[in-house]
C-alpha cells in the first residue's frame, strides 16, 4: 500500500523498519502525519509551483527574443546576444536566485498552517500550477521577449551613434537580466538573508562578468573567443542605452504588479488573507506591548494555549478593552464587529469543519 | 534506571538539528503588495516617467539642425549585416596584428580565406570583402565659387576598436606594406590594406577607421555609419545656412539586392541624435501607469467600500 502511494509515510516503531524502508517519508509517531501534510507538503507544493511558473518564465523570455530577432535578420539564426552570455545565463545569472525561491519560501508560517488547516485545499484542487497557469507562465514570457526585443529595436534604429550589433546584444542582455531578477524579486514572498544575497548577488556578478569579458586582457589572449572587446565600457557609458533598459524593466513589471494587485484586492486566497491578518496581530502586538510595559508584573500566560475556545484574540481585536490607535487595525476593528472567523467562514463560504483557533488536533485525519 | 536512560539517549540519537536554517525558522522579510504599496509606487513611476518622457522629447525636437559638429553618416538599407554567417565571417586575431593570423586566416572566413592563387587575403572574411567605398565631398557656395568644406576623419571609431580590437602586424623594415607580404588584397577591393589613405601613417592598414567603422557590423538591415566629421576650420561651429554641393563617387553596388543609399547630415546630443522613440514611449507609458493607477485606485475604494457593506 505504501509503495502504490502517491506518497507512501511509513511510521518506525516497535513493530519495526519495514515500513520505513518502504516508504517515501518515515517517521515515529501518527501525530507527525499532520505537520507532514499541512506544513511541509503545502509548503513544497507552492514552492514547486512557484519555480516551475518563473522557469518557463525566465527560459520564454529570453529565447523568444530570437525568434522576433529573426524577422531582421534574414532569418539566418543569429543570436541576439553574446555566446558566452547564453552560456552563463542558466548556469550563472538566474538559477540562484529561483534556486533560493524554491527551498526557503513560505506563504503563511507553520503555526498559521496547522491553525488553518484550509490552506491544503489549493493542493488538493491543483489551483497553483494547472494548464491556465502555465499558459500564463508562458503568455507572460512571450510578452516580455516583444518588449525586450522591440524597445531597443525602436531606439537602435533612429540612432546613429549606437548602431551596431554589439551594442544591441549587450542592451538586450542587461535588459534580460534585470527584468528576470525583479521579477524573481517579485515572487519571492519569503526573503531571508540568503534570498538578497543570491539576488542581489546575481546582477553583480553579471555585471563582473561582462566587464571582464569585454576587457582587453582576455581579447589580448583569445581575440577569436573574446569579440566583444570594449563594449561594456562603451555601450553602457551612454544614457540612452540606461534609459531603455529602465524604460522595458519598467514597462515589463508594471502590468504584472498590477494583476497582482488587483487579485490580492478583488480575490484573495486564504492564505493571503491569513498573511494579513497576522502582520496585523503582530503590528498589534508590538503596541499592546508597548502600553503594557507600565503594567502589572506577574504571569501573562492567558490560558489560551490550554484551552480549546476561542481566546482573548478576537476580544482585543474588537477594541472593547482598550483602544486601537492605528487606522489600519481599527479599520480591521471595525470591519470584524463579529467574529472574524465567522467572516472568513462566510466569505469563503466554507464548510462545517472550518479551522478553530486551537488547532486541528482532534480532528480525524484521512489515514 | 538503566533502561530510562538509554531510552532518552535512543530518543535523542534521531534528534534532527535544531537550528533556524534546518528547521526552516529563518528571520525573514514578507512584503505583501497592499493599496499603500501599489498605489504611490504607479503614480511615482508614472510621473517619473512622464518627466522623463517630456524631457527627452524637447531635447529630441530642439535639436538645432546644423549646430555644433555636424556629422556625415552613409546610410544603407535591405543590407543584412545581422546575417549570423555574414556577423561570422572575419578573423578578429588577424586584425589584431598577429602574425600567425596573416599567413593561416581563420576558417570562418571561408570562401574568402584565400584567393584564387592560394594566397591568404589579408584582411579575410566577408565584412571586410565588403567594405563600403563610395566617397563624398562637400562644397559650400560662397562669393560665387565653391569651396570645399573640410571633413575630419580622425576619431570616428571607438577607442577601444582602434587601439586594441585592431593593430597592424609589426612593421618589416619600417615598411607594411612589407609586413603584408605573403598575403593578397580581398577579391573586392581595388587596393591592399596598405593602400588605404597613404597620406597618413596612423589610418592605414587594418587601423583606417573607415575601415573599422564598416567591422563594426550593424544590428538591423538599415543602418547608419559614420563618415566624416565637418568640426574645422569655419564650420566648426556648424554649418552655415547656404547653398552646399555633395559631390559623390559612386562606387559600391546595391541595386542588386534592393538596396537604397543614402547620405545623412546630423548633429549629435548627449542621447546620440534625434531619437524620438523613446520620449513619446516614456511619454505613452507614463501616461498609462498614472491611469492605471487610478483605475486600481477606484476599484480598491468601492471595493474596500463593498467589504464593509458585506460584513455589516
Amino acid at each position: 500500500m505504501i509503495k502504490t502511494a502517491h506518497i507512501g509515510v511509513g511510521i518506525s516503531g516497535q513493530e519495526g523498519i519495514q515500513a520505513v524502508l518502504a516508504s517515501d517519508y518515515s517517521f515515529s509517531q501518527f501525530k507527525f502525519l499532520q505537520r507532514l501534510l499541512l506544513v511541509h507538503g503545502r509548503w513544497s507544493y507552492l514552492r514547486m509551483c512557484k519555480f516551475l511558473c518563473y522557469f518557463f518564465y525566465k527560459n520564454f523570455a529570453f529565447t523568444m527574443v530570437h525568434f522576433w530577432f529573426g524577422f531582421f535578420c534574414g532569418f539566418s539564426a543569429q543570436t541576439v546576444y553574446d555566446q558566452y552570455f547564453i552560456t552563463l545565463y542558466n548556469i550563472v545569472y538566474t538559477s540562484l536566485p529561483v534556486l533560493a525561491m524554491g527551498v526557503f519560501d513560505q506563504d503563511v508560517t507553520e503555526q498559521r498552517s496547522m491553525e488553518y488547516p484550509k490552506l491544503y485545499e489549493p493542493g488538493q484542487l491543483n489551483l497553483l500550477f494547472n494548464k491556465r497557469e502555465f499558459f500564463i507562465c508562458i503568455a507572460q514570457g512571450i510578452y516580455t521577449s516583444v518588449l525586450l526585443f522591440f524597445i531597443p529595436y525602436g531606439v537602435f534604429a533612429d540612432a546613429a551613434q549606437l548602431a551596431d550589433y554589439q551594442s544591441f546584444a549587450v542592451t538586450v542582455a542587461t535588459s534580460l537580466v534585470i527584468v528576470v531578477s525583479v521579477q524573481i524579486g517579485l515572487d519571492t514572498g519569503f526573503w531571508t538573508a540568503i534570498n538578497h544575497f543570491f539576488i542581489w548577488g546575481s546582477l553583480a556578478v553579471y555585471f563582473a562578468i561582462l566587464f571582464a569579458m569585454h576587457s582587453d586582457g582576455l581579447f589580448q589572449m583569445f581575440p577569436n573567443q573574446f569579440r566583444f572587446v570594449g563594449n561594456a565600457q562603451n555601450t553602457l557609458a551612454q544614457p540612452t542605452v540606461w534609459l531603455t533598459i529602465t524604460l522595458t524593466t519598467v514597462v515589463c513589471i508594471m502590468p504584472v504588479v498590477a494583476f497582482r494587485f488587483l487579485k490580492l484586492d478583488l480575490k484573495p486566497e486564504l492564505s493571503d488573507t491569513v498573511r494579513y491578518t497576522q502582520l496585523v496581530r503582530k503590528k498589534q502586538r508590538a503596541q499592546h506591548r508597548c502600553m503594557r510595559r507600565v503594567g502589572r508584573a506577574g504571569s501573562r500566560r492567558s490560558g489560551y494555549a490550554f484551552s480549546h475556545q476561542e481566546g482573548f484574540g478576537e476580544l482585543i481585536m474588537s477594541g472593547k478593552n482598550m483602544r486601537l490607535s492605528s487606522l489600519a487595525l481599527s479599520s480591521f476593528a471595525a470591519r470584524s464587529s463579529s467574529s472574524w472567523i465567522e467572516t472568513l467562514r462566510k466569505k469563503k463560504g466554507g464548510d462545517s469543519n472550518a479551522s478553530s483557533p486551537s488547532g486541528g488536533a482532534d480532528k480525524p485525519l484521512k489515514g | 534506571m538503566a533502561a530510562a536512560s538509554s531510552c532518552a539517549e535512543l530518543a535523542g540519537r534521531n534528534k534532527p538539528d535544531n537550528t533556524a536554517f534546518t528547521q526552516q525558522r529563518l528571520p525573514a522579510w514578507q512584503p505583501l503588495l497592499s493599496a499603500g504599496t501599489a498605489l504611490p509606487l504607479f503614480f511615482c513611476a508614472g510621473l517619473a516617467c512622464l518627466a522623463l518622457g517630456l524631457g527627452l522629447h524637447f531635447s529630441s525636437a530642439t535639436i538645432q539642425r546644423f549646430a555644433g559638429p555636424v556629422c556625415l553618416y552613409y546610410q544603407l538599407s535591405n543590407y543584412y549585416q545581422n546575417h549570423r554567417r555574414y556577423g561570422v565571417s572575419r578573423d578578429d586575431r588577424q586584425l589584431s596584428g598577429d602574425a600567425s593570423g596573416l599567413s593561416s586566416p581563420a576558417t570562418e572566413c571561408s570562401p574568402f580565406r584565400t584567393d584564387p592563387q592560394g594566397l591568404p587575403i589579408a584582411p579575410c572574411g566577408a565584412i571586410a570583402n565588403s567594405l563600403f567605398n563610395d566617397t563624398f565631398t562637400l562644397y559650400h557656395l560662397a562669393n560665387g565659387t565653391f569651396h570645399p568644406v573640410p571633413l575630419d576623419n580622425r576619431g570616428i571609431s571607438w577607442w577601444t576598436d582602434s587601439n586594441i580590437k585592431f593593430s597592424n602586424p609589426e612593421l618589416v623594415n619600417g615598411s607594411l606594406e612589407a609586413a603584408f607580404k605573403g598575403t593578397a588584397k580581398p577579391l573586392n577591393w581595388p587596393q591592399a590594406a596598405y593602400m588605404l589613405d597613404t597620406g597618413n601613417p596612423n589610418n592605414t592598414g587594418f587601423i583606417n577607421e573607415d575601415f573599422i567603422v564598416w567591422m563594426r557590423t550593424a544590428a538591423l538591415p538599415t543602418f547608419r555609419k559614420l563618415y566624416r566629421r565637418v568640426r574645422e576650420g569655419n564650420f566648426s561651429s556648424g554649418l552655415p545656412q547656404g547653398t552646399y554641393c555633395l559631390d559623390i563617387t559612386y562606387n559600391y553596388p546595391v541595386l542588386s539586392f534592393q538596396g537604397t543609399k543614402k547620405v545623412i547630415f546630423s548633429t549629435v546630443s548627449w542621447m546620440g541624435g534625434k531619437n524620438p522613440f523613446l520620449g513619446i514611449v516614456y511619454l505613452v507609458f507614463g501616461s498609462a501607469c498614472i491611469l492605471t493607477g487610478f483605475v486600481m485606485l477606484a476599484v480598491h475604494i468601492k471595493f474596500q467600500k463593498q467589504n464593509q457593506m458585506d460584513v455589516e
